[in-house]
C-alpha cells in the first residue's frame, strides 16, 4: 500500500518533469497551435477571459494529465486487490505531486516575468508571450492555482478512467485487439472470396497498382519528391530486409554500399570532377555491381563476427565510406566535401527525365522488380537458409547449409538493392554528397525494418511510409517533428512490438483458407 | 557387413580435461547403437567430433570408409548423417513444414539465380520438397500441425518434429542426442517404437545417446559405455548389465565392489 503511493508521488514528479520540459522547449505553445489548426479554432468560446490558444494549451495539458493520474493510479505488481479507492487515490497523489510541479513552474516564470527578467535570454523558447500563454494572462498565482486544480482534477478524471475501463495489461490487450481487428477484416467475406480466386486477386493487386501508378499525377511536385524519397527507402528497407531480417544479420553500415551506388552513378554521369558522361542506363547496373562487390569484400572478413561485434564493424565501415568520400586526399577523385553536382539523368526513347514524376515512376519499378526478387528468394531454399541461419546459427550448419556463403549471398543481394537505390536517389536529386550518407541514414532503414515489422515486405513498405513519409506530415511541428515522432516511434513499439505488420508464416501444408482445412487433413493425399 | 561408423582412438581435450580419450567404436550398418554413461561422460562431445562440431585433437572418424576429420558440419551433413540434439533446436519462429524443408536443404540444389528465375527445374524441385515434407510429416505422426509455428507445437511433437528434420536429409546414419528426455513412460515406449521403425522402414543406422535405461536395453544391439571420457565397456545389453565397471561408473566404487564385498565397503 505504501509502497504504491511512493510510486504515484514519482509518477507525479516525472510527470512534472516532462511537462516542465515540455513547456522550456516550448513545446505546450506549439502544440496549442497545432490543435487550434485541428480543430480549427472552434473548440470553445473563450471562458472568462481565455482565449483559443489558452484553451487549446489546456486540452494538452489535461491529456498529459489524465495520462499522469492513469499511471499513478496503477496498483503494484504483487498487490492482490485493486479496490477503487486505492486506486483513485494513487491516481490523486500523483496529479496532484505533478499539479504541484507544474504550478510551481508557472509561479516561477510569472513571477521572475513580471520583475522584467527576460527568460529567453537563458531559455530561447520561452519568450514573454510563451510566459504569458502559459499563466494563461492571469497572474503567476492565480494562474500557478489554475494549473494545480486543473491538473489534480484531470489526473483524479484519468485514475478513475483507468480504474474504470479495466486497465489490467491494457497494452497486450491493444496488440491482441489490433491484431484481431486485422485478422477480422482479412477473414471478411469479401476478401477470402478474392483470395481464393487467383484472377480475382489479380485483378484486384492489378487495380491497387493502376491507382499507385495514378497518384504521382495528381500529388505536386513537392509531394513526388516525397513520394520517390520514401520508395528510395523502401528499396533500402528491402534490401536491409534480407540481410537483418530474414538473415538475422545486424548490419549498421548499411548506408556505405547506397553511397557506393551513388557515387558509382554520380562520377560515371556528371561533367565534374571525370567529365565522363556516360549514359545513366550503363551506369546502373555498374553501380549495383560495384555495390554488390563491396558487400562481397566486406562480408568475406567481417560475417565471421556475430551479433553486437558484426553491427560495431559493420557501423565502422560506413563511417569510413563516408569519410573517405570527403577526404582531402579523395578530392580529386570523389570531389571532395562539396559533392558531386550535376549528375546525369536517364533517358527513355530519347526523352530526358526532368520532373520528379518520371523519377516515380521510375522507382516504383524498381521497386515491384525488388519485391518480386525477394518474394522469390524469400521463399525458396535460399530464403530458408536465410531463416534458419537467423533462428539457429550451428544448428543451420548441420542442415548442410554453408552459413558463411549464404551469409555473403545476403550481404551482397542487400548491398546490390542498396546499390539500386543510391544510383536513382543521386541521379534524381542531381547532386550527392558525403552528408547524403551519414549515420542517420543507416539508423534511420534499421528502424524501419524493425518498425514495419521484420522479414516481410509489407511491413518494410509499412515502415518506410511511417518512418520517412510521416515526418514530412508532421513538417508543421517544425523543430519539434523529431521530439513527436521520437514519441510516435516509442507508442507504436509498445502497442506493436512485432512491427506494424508482423511477419507471418506462408501456409505450406495446406494451401487453402481456414475454413477448408479440417476436410483437407483428411483428404489431403489425394 | 558393412560397417557404417568407425572411430579410431578419437580423443578432445579442452584445456587439461580429456573429454573424449581414446575411444575405438564400431558400428555396423543398420544396427540401433547406443552409447550411455553419467552425466558429463563425454557423450555430447563425441558426437559432436563425429558432426564435424570439433575437431578432434587426435584420431580417425571413417564414415563407409571415408574419413569426416577436418570437415565442416555441413559437409559431414551432405556425406549423409544427420542428428538431434539434447535440448530441442528447432528453428522455433519457422512452421512445421519449413523446418523439415530446411532439412531437405542439403539434398536440393536450386542457387539464388533459379530461385528468382524460377526456372522449371527449381518448381518441380520445389514442388517435391513440400511433398516429402508432408510425407514425413505424415510419417513422424504430425500430419495436418505442418503450417504451425514450430515452437507452438507440444513437446513430444517437437521432439519427432527434430527427427523429421534430420531425416529430410536422407541420412544413412541419424544420431539421436537423449530423444524421450523429457517424456512420460507412453510417450518413452511410442518413441522407442518409432526409433526401431526408423531402422527397419528406412534402413538408417542409429547411433543413440540415451539415460532411460528401459529403452537403451529395449532396443539396442549394442552398447558402449563412456565415463569420463573414456570407452569402458562394450557388449550385448545382457553384457552391460553384468559388467561391474559400468555398476561402478552409474553408482560411484562403493556400490560396484559391494556386490563383491558388503565388508570392505562399510570399512
Amino acid at each position: 500500500m505504501k509502497k504504491q503511493f511512493r510510486n504515484a508521488i514519482n509518477t507525479g514528479i516525472i510527470f512534472g518533469i516532462i511537462t516542465i520540459f515540455l513547456f522550456l522547449i516550448g513545446f505546450t505553445g506549439i502544440s496549442a497551435d497545432l490543435l487550434g489548426d485541428i480543430f480549427r479554432n472552434k473548440t470553445a468560446a473563450p471562458v472568462s477571459g481565455l482565449t483559443f490558444q489558452m484553451v487549446n494549451m489546456l486540452i494538452f495539458l489535461g491529456l498529459i494529465g489524465l495520462w499522469a493520474g492513469s499511471i499513478g493510479s496503477h496498483k503494484e505488481k504483487d498487490q492482490t486487490t485493486d479496490s477503487y479507492g486505492s486506486a483513485l487515490l494513487g491516481g490523486l497523489i500523483s496529479s496532484l505531486v505533478h499539479g504541484l510541479l507544474v504550478g510551481g513552474l508557472a509561479l516561477l516564470v510569472g513571477t521572475l516575468d513580471k520583475n522584467g527578467i527576460k527568460i529567453n535570454v537563458y531559455l530561447s523558447e520561452v519568450l514573454p508571450a510563451a510566459v504569458k500563454l502559459f499563466i494563461l494572462g492571469k497572474t503567476p498565482i492565480q494562474g500557478a492555482l489554475f494549473h494545480l486544480v486543473f491538473l489534480t482534477l484531470t489526473g483524479f478524471l484519468g485514475g478513475f478512467l483507468s480504474r474504470s475501463l479495466g486497465r489490467s495489461a491494457w497494452r497486450v490487450r491493444w496488440t491482441d485487439k489490433s491484431n484481431e481487428i486485422i485478422a477480422k477484416v482479412a477473414h471478411m467475406p469479401i476478401f477470402t472470396k478474392i483470395r481464393s480466386n487467383r484472377i480475382l486477386l489479380y485483378s484486384v493487386y492489378g487495380l491497387i497498382l493502376i491507382l499507385v501508378f495514378l497518384l504521382p499525377l495528381r500529388a505536386g511536385q513537392y509531394w513526388n519528391y516525397t513520394i520517390g524519397t520514401v520508395g528510395v527507402y523502401v528499396l533500402l528497407g528491402l534490401g536491409l530486409n534480407i540481410v537483418v531480417g530474414l538473415a538475422g544479420l545486424l548490419d549498421l553500415g548499411y548506408v556505405a554500399f547506397f553511397a557506393i551506388g551513388a557515387y558509382t552513378m554520380a562520377l560515371l554521369t556528371a561533367p565534374t570532377p571525370h567529365h565522363l558522361m556516360w549514359n545513366f542506363w550503363i551506369a546502373l547496373p555498374i553501380g549495383i555491381g560495384l555495390a554488390a562487390i563491396t558487400g562481397l569484400l566486406l562480408g568475406a572478413p567481417v560475417l565471421r563476427m556475430r551479433g553486437d561485434y558484426l553491427a560495431i564493424v559493420t557501423l565502422g565501415f560506413g563511417e569510413i565510406i563516408r569519410i573517405l568520400s570527403k577526404s582531402d586526399a579523395l578530392t580529386s577523385f570523389t570531389g571532395g566535401p562539396k559533392g558531386v553536382p550535376s549528375i546525369g539523368g536517364p533517358t527513355l526513347f530519347g526523352k530526358p527525365f526532368e520532373s520528379p514524376i518520371n523519377f516515380v515512376y521510375l522507382i516504383f519499378i524498381a521497386v515491384l522488380l525488388i519485391i518480386f526478387v525477394t518474394n522469390r528468394l524469400q521463399n525458396s531454399r535460399i530464403g530458408r537458409a536465410w531463416e534458419a541461419m537467423r533462428e539457429d546459427e550451428i544448428v543451420s550448419r548441420a542442415m548442410g547449409i554453408n552459413t558463411l556463403k549464404q551469409k555473403l549471398l545476403a550481404f551482397a543481394i542487400g548491398a546490390a538493392f542498396a546499390g539500386l537505390g543510391g544510383a536513382i536517389f543521386a541521379s534524381r536529386n542531381q547532386f550527392t554528397g558525403p552528408e547524403d550518407f551519414s549515420l542517420m541514414v543507416s539508423i534511420n532503414v534499421v528502424a524501419l525494418v524493425i518498425v514495419g515489422g521484420m522479414g516481410n515486405i509489407p511491413g518494410v513498405i509499412a515502415g518506410a511510409l511511417v518512418l520517412k513519409g510521416l515526418p514530412e506530415v508532421l513538417r508543421q511541428l517544425q523543430d519539434y517533428r523529431v521530439l513527436v515522432f521520437g514519441a510516435l516511434l516509442v507508442v507504436m513499439m509498445l502497442w506493436r512490438p512485432a512491427g506494424i505488420i508482423p511477419s507471418s508464416r506462408r501456409k505450406m501444408e495446406i494451401e487453402k483458407e481456414p475454413e477448408v482445412q479440417d476436410i483437407s487433413v483428411e483428404g489431403r493425399e489425394k | 557387413m558393412t560397417i557404417a561408423l568407425e572411430t579410431r582412438s578419437l580423443t578432445k581435450n579442452f584445456g587439461g580435461l580429456t573429454a573424449v580419450d581414446n575411444v575405438d567404436l564400431v558400428i555396423q550398418e543398420n544396427a540401433i547403437f547406443s552409447v550411455i554413461g553419467p552425466n558429463g561422460a563425454g557423450k555430447t562431445t563425441f558426437y559432436n567430433c563425429i558432426t564435424g562440431f570439433y575437431e578432434p585433437d587426435k584420431g580417425e572418424v571413417l564414415f563407409f570408409g571415408k574419413s569426416l576429420v577436418g570437415l565442416s558440419p555441413d559437409q559431414v551433413t551432405y556425406s549423409g548423417i544427420s542428428r538431434t540434439y539434447q535440448n530441442i533446436r528447432l528453428f522455433a519462429n519457422m512452421s512445421a513444414m519449413e523446418n523439415i524443408l530446411v532439412g531437405e536443404h542439403a539434398r536440393l540444389h536450386s542457387t539464388w539465380i533459379d530461385a528468382i528465375l524460377h526456372t522449371p527445374g527449381v518448381v518441380k524441385e520445389e514442388k517435391e520438397a513440400v511433398e516429402k515434407a508432408r510425407q514425413l510429416l505424415n510419417f513422424v505422426g504430425l500430419a495436418g500441425l505442418g503450417d504451425q509455428l514450430a515452437r507452438n507445437l507440444p513437446y513430444g511433437a517437437q521432439r519427432r518434429l527434430e527427427i523429421a528434420r534430420a531425416l529430410a536429409s536422407q541420412p544413412r546414419l541419424l544420431l539421436l542426442d537423449e530423444p524421450t528426455a523429457g517424456m512420460n513412460p507412453h510417450e518413452t515406449s511410442e518413441m522407442k517404437d518409432f526409433i526401431r521403425q526408423l531402422r527397419d522402414k528406412l534402413g538408417i543406422t542409429i547411433l543413440l545417446i540415451e539415460h532411460d535405461m528401459r529403452v537403451v536395453m529395449g532396443i539396442s544391439e549394442q552398447i558402449a559405455v563412456l565415463d569420463y571420457g573414456a570407452k569402458i565397456a562394450e557388449g550385448t545389453p545382457l553384457e552391460i548389465q553384468g559388467n561391474p565397471r559400468v555398476i561402478e561408473a552409474y553408482l560411484g566404487s562403493g556400490a560396484a565392489s559391494g556386490l563383491h564385498n558388503t565388508e570392505a565397503q562399510t570399512a
